[in-house]
C-alpha cells in the first residue's frame, strides 16, 4: 500500500517542502503495519468523500491536505483542511508526518 | 488668523485638511498661532483616526471614555494536541500561567488590542469589542498558526521540535493573524491571486507595525522581519519573511530559499498557495517599507495610517489588484496629507518603485 500525503498553503511558503510525502507500507516493520492497517479501518478512506473539507469564507493561513492512498485495485484521493473536525483522519495526517519527520535529514 | 483652541472634537477640524493647517503651523510668524495649529494638528489626526472606524461605533461613543480602550477580552485555550477536550487556561486579567505559549499568546493579543484601539481608534477586530480568542499546543508537529473565522480564533501549532519552534513567539506572527481577522471584518479581500498576495501583505503590515509599535521603533530601527524566532537554529534563514528584503529571509538545503519577489517583473503565477498569496505579498511588502522609510518616523504614524484607511475604505473591491489598491493608497494620502504632500509623493514613489504604478 501506498499512502502520500501532499500539503498546501499554511503561513509561509517553503519550496523545499512542496513534494508529497510518500509511505509505502510494505518497508514499514510489522508491527507498524497492523497499527496503521487499524488506523486506515478508523478512518474508513475509501468511503470519505472527494473532499472533506474546504477552507472557510475569511479563512487564512490554513494549511490543505490531499491524501492519496493506492493498495492494489484500489485508489482514492482525499482532500480537507485545518481544524480537521474527523479525529481518525487527523490521527493519519500526524502518523505520516511524524515519520517523514523521523526520516529527514 | 488666529484658530482657536478646542478641548473636544470639533466639525471645524473635519472642513480644514491637515495640510492647511501644518502650512499654518510651520509658517507664522505668531508663536501662539503655530502652538494652536499645532494642537488642532493633533486634535485633527485623532478626529481622522476615529472617522476611519465605523460611524455606528463613533456614535455610542462609550469605548472612547477617556481614550482609554476598555473592551480588551482574552480567552486562551489549550488544546493539548487535540480539540477535545480544550480547557480555556487563561482569561481577561488573570496572572502569568506556567506555560510560556499561553503567555505569549495572552500578551501578544493584549498588545495587537492596545495597538489598534491607540493608534487607529479601533476596539478589536470587528471594532466592537469582539473577544480575543486563542487556542495554543494545536496539535503535534504543526508548524503553522492560522485564522479560524467560525469559531473566531487563532490556531497556533507549536513547530515540528527539529525546524520551527512554536508560532507564539512571535508578535509579528501574532499581529499578522489578528489582521486577517479585521480584514474579514472590513468586508474581506479574496484570499486568491493578486487579491490574496494584498490581504496577505496588509497582515504583513500591521503585524510588523504592531512589533514596532511595541518595542518603539522609528522605520530604520525596525527589522522588517516576519516571524522572528520561528525557525530553530538548524535552518540557514532569519526569518519566514522579510518586508525589506523579499527573498532573503531564508536559504536552507530542506526548506528551500525564500521565493518572495520585490518587483512586479519577479510575480510568481502558480495554482499552489491560492494562486502564490505568501509568495507575491513580497511585493506590496516591499512598497510598504519603501513608502515607510521615505516617510520617515515611526512607521505606524503616517504610513500605516494610509494603509489603514485604505483597508477601511468601504467601497474596496473584494477581488481588488495590485494597481487599484495602489491608487486607492494614494486616494487616501491625497485626503489625510494633500495631494502635494511628502507622504503622497512617498507612497507614489514606492508603487512606482516595485513595478505596480508607472
Amino acid at each position: 500500500m501506498r499512502i502520500s500525503l501532499r500539503t498546501d498553503g499554511g503561513f509561509a511558503y517553503f519550496p523545499g517542502l512542496n513534494r508529497p510525502i510518500v509511505i509505502d507500507s510494505e518497508t514499514l516493520p510489522n508491527e507498524e503495519q497492523k497499527s496503521l492497517n487499524t488506523l486506515l479501518d478508523q478512518v474508513k478512506f475509501f468511503t470519505l468523500p472527494e473532499v472533506v473539507a474546504t477552507p472557510a469564507p475569511g479563512s487564512a493561513d490554513i494549511m490543505q491536505y490531499t491524501i492519496t492512498i493506492k493498495d492494489g485495485r484500489q485508489r482514492h484521493t482525499v482532500q480537507f483542511v485545518d481544524p480537521i473536525k474527523n479525529e481518525p483522519l487527523q490521527a493519519l495526517v500526524e502518523y505520516i508526518q511524524t515519520k517523514a519527520l523521523e526520516k529527514s535529514p | 488668523m488666529v484658530l482657536s483652541m478646542k478641548s473636544n472634537y470639533s466639525e471645524m477640524f473635519g472642513i480644514i485638511p491637515p495640510y492647511i493647517i501644518r502650512a499654518i503651523e510651520q509658517n507664522s510668524n505668531e508663536e501662539e498661532e503655530r502652538n494652536v495649529a499645532k494642537a488642532n494638528l493633533k486634535f485633527d489626526n485623532e478626529f481622522r483616526e476615529q472617522r476611519a472606524a465605523t460611524s455606528e461605533v463613533m456614535s455610542k461613543g462609550d469605548v472612547y471614555i477617556n481614550r482609554e480602550c476598555i473592551q480588551k477580552q482574552r480567552f486562551i485555550y489549550d488544546a493539548d494536541k487535540s480539540l477535545n477536550p480544550m480547557p480555556l487556561v487563561r482569561s481577561e486579567g488573570s496572572v502569568t500561567v506556567n506555560d510560556v505559549a499561553v503567555n505569549e499568546a495572552y500578551d501578544g493579543f493584549g498588545a495587537a488590542y492596545d495597538f489598534f484601539c491607540h493608534v487607529f481608534r479601533r476596539n478589536s477586530i470587528d471594532n466592537h469589542g469582539l473577544p480575543l480568542k486563542g487556542v495554543v499546543h494545536y496539535k503535534a508537529n504543526f508548524y503553522n498558526a492560522f485564522w479560524d473565522p467560525v469559531e473566531t480564533r487563532v490556531l497556533f501549532g507549536d513547530g515540528d521540535g527539529k525546524r520551527f519552534n512554536r508560532f507564539t513567539i512571535a508578535l509579528e506572527v501574532i499581529g499578522h493573524e489578528l489582521t486577517h481577522a479585521i480584514i474579514a471584518h472590513e468586508g474581506g479581500l479574496a484570499y486568491t491571486g493578486q487579491t490574496g498576495a494584498l490581504n496577505e501583505s496588509i497582515a504583513d503590515v500591521f503585524g510588523s507595525l504592531l512589533k514596532q509599535y511595541h518595542l518603539g521603533q522609528t522605520h530604520s530601527e525596525a527589522d522588517w522581519l516576519v516571524g522572528v524566532g520561528i525557525f530553530t537554529n538548524q535552518v540557514q534563514g532569519e526569518a519566514l519573511r522579510s518586508m525589506k528584503a523579499p527573498r532573503t529571509a531564508f536559504d536552507d538545503k530542506v526548506l528551500g530559499k525564500d521565493p518572495q519577489p520585490a518587483h512586479m517583473k519577479g510575480f510568481v503565477t502558480t495554482r499552489r498557495d491560492h494562486g502564490g498569496v505568501h509568495i507575491n505579498s513580497g511585493i506590496p511588502n516591499r512598497a510598504f517599507y519603501l513608502a515607510a522609510k521615505e516617510i520617515g518616523g515611526n512607521a505606524w504614524d503616517r504610513a500605516g495610517l494610509i494603509w489603514y484607511n485604505t483597508l477601511c475604505d468601504k467601497t474596496l473591491k473584494l477581488n481588488i489588484n495590485f494597481k487599484s489598491f495602489a491608487n486607492r493608497t494614494l486616494k487616501h494620502a491625497d485626503i489625510l496629507f494633500g495631494s502635494e504632500s511628502h507622504e503622497r509623493k512617498a507612497v507614489k514613489a514606492a508603487w512606482v518603485d516595485v513595478g505596480i504604478l508607472a
